[in-house]
């Protein structure tokens, strides 16, 4: 076989592979949701029936620079992170169980601790308060 | 220009237009500034990163010292929306007129407008989004003193242009995504020996008769990340009676020079694992080499495979401090596969076996050693042109001895 063709199909297999191995790890990944609202009085509401099928929500407020990531935790307490990455501002990935920024690499895991530099301070951390059906975000 | 009055020129560009005072904004990157809002005031961030290191050529029994790179970061928030990034980077610490060595360069410049949080437009000069290395380089992110042989020769990185790109991310899937127009390569500026680096125009003077265009796929599956990229771009940027004369195919993507690249990222509990493939293809590079004589290859490769583990993680457990020990296997061919015209040169076909730790004492900082075993194929005497008498046979087997230092913040 040419060289050129054995790293033709190498190449192809390897593609083949990774695509297989994305398409079986992503089918049995659960999508993420975005949640868009407005702010209202430096606050953004979130309807507490969206955690009924998932334990995680991504929040978009309108005009917001970052996005924020709202989780239900198991004693029934919320937690709003803001996406916004501590080392130069970038926003930032929802990898699943963390997050990424894909400007210098930083990683945070789902507590918002840093799990990868450069950035050294975890994320910023917003109040959250329940009422009734909804979970309030305050932004200041 | 001369380079002293270029480096004023691209210090003072730096500077903002106003004197920045605390009511702006002004912190360091790693402060904790919670500007969730549009109407967050104007903001400055500094950062930078920075390695030296010592090499023992054992082989060779020489050795050398260097100030590798520094690099400042000033990136600056005009609105919510609007942001300027850049990284300004010295090489080996000196530049002195009229002498070779060091090198003063923008590494990054572009603006940044934010469409909504997951979605961006940056232009100006920025890096492609192709394999591990070119975008996230700092020093303390990767193992051993040198970068990857693969992510500098195959992939020439840091492989910046000039251009405009449009980076998303995907709601549906833990996905990330970004396609790039800028400018194209030089394959009059090619160089036996390295690939398409020196083809690289690095945001000077760049031809734009000739474009490129570069997307890429990244998919995050909890503690993995895969990517594919890819990239196409014409190498010619003459006009069409030059490159006519020179029997060159000219034009936006005339005479192409294509980089396929995936790569695969594992991270959990102080263990990493980094796999990478890659291929370069110049499908015209007979007409390159008749027209330049510089030696072009049809085809290189390359591929590595880097494990590493935090023995203070795993094994000794102590806090606020890593010692990562890692291994790496490289191997890549700059010629594996050339055109009639061209000469085959077996020192390009490599494979290096890298081992060492980084003890980073606080995030940040790191001291890095590690040796480097080096094997290349055998020189090609046809390519040694005035053979001096008193060289030393060629060495198809070395080893590197490095220990070095670097910072980010």
């Amino acid at each position: 076989m040419e060289r050129r063709e054995f790293l033709k199909s190498t190449c192809t297999l390897c593609l083949l592979a990774a695509s297989g191995i994305s398409a079986t790890a992503l089918s049995s990944c659960a999508s993420i949701p975005i949640y868009e609202t407005t702010v209202h009085n430096d606050t953004l509401v979130v309807p507490v029936n969206l955690f009924s099928k998932q334990t995680i929500q991504i929040v978009r407020g309108s005009d917001l620079e970052y996005d924020i990531a709202l989780e239900r935790r198991t004693d029934g307490t919320y937690r709003a992170l803001l996406m916004e990455c501590t080392h130069a501002h970038n926003p930032l990935t929802f990898t699943g169980n963390g997050f990424f920024c894909p400007l210098h690499g930083s990683r945070f895991d789902e507590n918002g601790e840093v799990t990868h530099g450069p950035a050294s301070m975890p994320l910023a951390e917003l109040r959250t308060q329940t009422e009734e059906n909804d979970v309030v975000i305050m932004l200041y | 220009m001369n380079r002293a009055k270029y480096f004023a020129f691209l210090v003072l560009s730096l500077l903002p237009l106003e004197p920045i005072t605390l009511a702006e904004g002004v912190y360091c990157a790693a402060g904790d500034s919670t500007n969730t809002k549009s109407s967050a005031q104007p903001t400055t961030s500094i950062g930078g990163y920075g390695n030296a290191f010592y090499q023992r050529d054992v082989d060779n029994k020489t050795a050398m010292m260097d100030l590798e790179r520094v690099v400042l970061f000033v990136g600056h928030e005009f609105s919510s929306r609007t942001s300027f990034f850049s990284e300004l980077e010295m090489e080996d610490a000196k530049v002195s007129g009229g002498e070779d060595g060091g090198e003063i360069s923008f590494e990054q410049a572009y603006l940044q407008i934010r469409i909504d949080p997951t979605h961006s437009i940056s232009a100006g000069l920025f890096l492609p989004r192709i394999g591990i290395l070119n975008e996230n380089h700092l020093p303390t992110e990767f193992n051993g003193n040198e970068r990857n042989q693969v992510e500098t020769f195959i992939i020439p990185s840091t492989w910046r242009e000039l251009g405009i790109g449009f980076y998303g991310s995907l709601s549906s899937v833990p996905a990330s995504y970004s396609i790039a127009l800028v400018n194209g390569l030089s394959s009059a500026m090619f160089e036996h020996g390295s690939g398409i680096r020196e083809g690289r125009f690095e945001g000077r003077n760049a031809s734009a008769n000739n474009l490129a265009l570069t997307g890429s796929m990244r998919f995050f599956l909890q503690n993995t990340v895969i990517g594919v990229s890819g990239y196409y771009g014409g190498s010619v940027g003459l006009s069409p009676r030059q490159a006519d004369s020179l029997q060159l195919e000219s034009g936006i993507f005339g005479t192409p020079v294509i980089v396929g690249e995936s790569h695969l990222e594992y991270e959990s509990e102080g263990f990493n694992l980094k796999v990478l493939g890659t291929t370069v293809s110049i499908p015209k590079a007979s007409d390159i080499n008749r027209a330049y004589a510089n030696n072009t290859p049809l085809l290189e490769y390359g591929a590595y495979l880097e494990i590493g583990c935090d023995l203070f993680q795993n094994i000794y457990r102590v806090a606020g401090q890593q010692l990562i020990a890692f291994l790496r296997y490289e191997t890549l061919d700059m010629n594996a596969e050339i055109p009639s015209n061209g000469i085959l040169d077996g020192t390009l076909k490599q494979r290096h076996i890298v081992c060492g730790l980084n003890y980073l004492p606080m995030n940040n900082v790191v001291v890095k050693v590690d040796v480097r075993f080096a094997h290349t194929g055998n020189q090609n005497p046809a390519l040694i042109l005035n053979p001096s008498p008193v060289a030393v046979p060629y060495n198809v087997d070395n080893t590197f001895f490095n220990l070095g230092l670097g910072f980010s913040f």
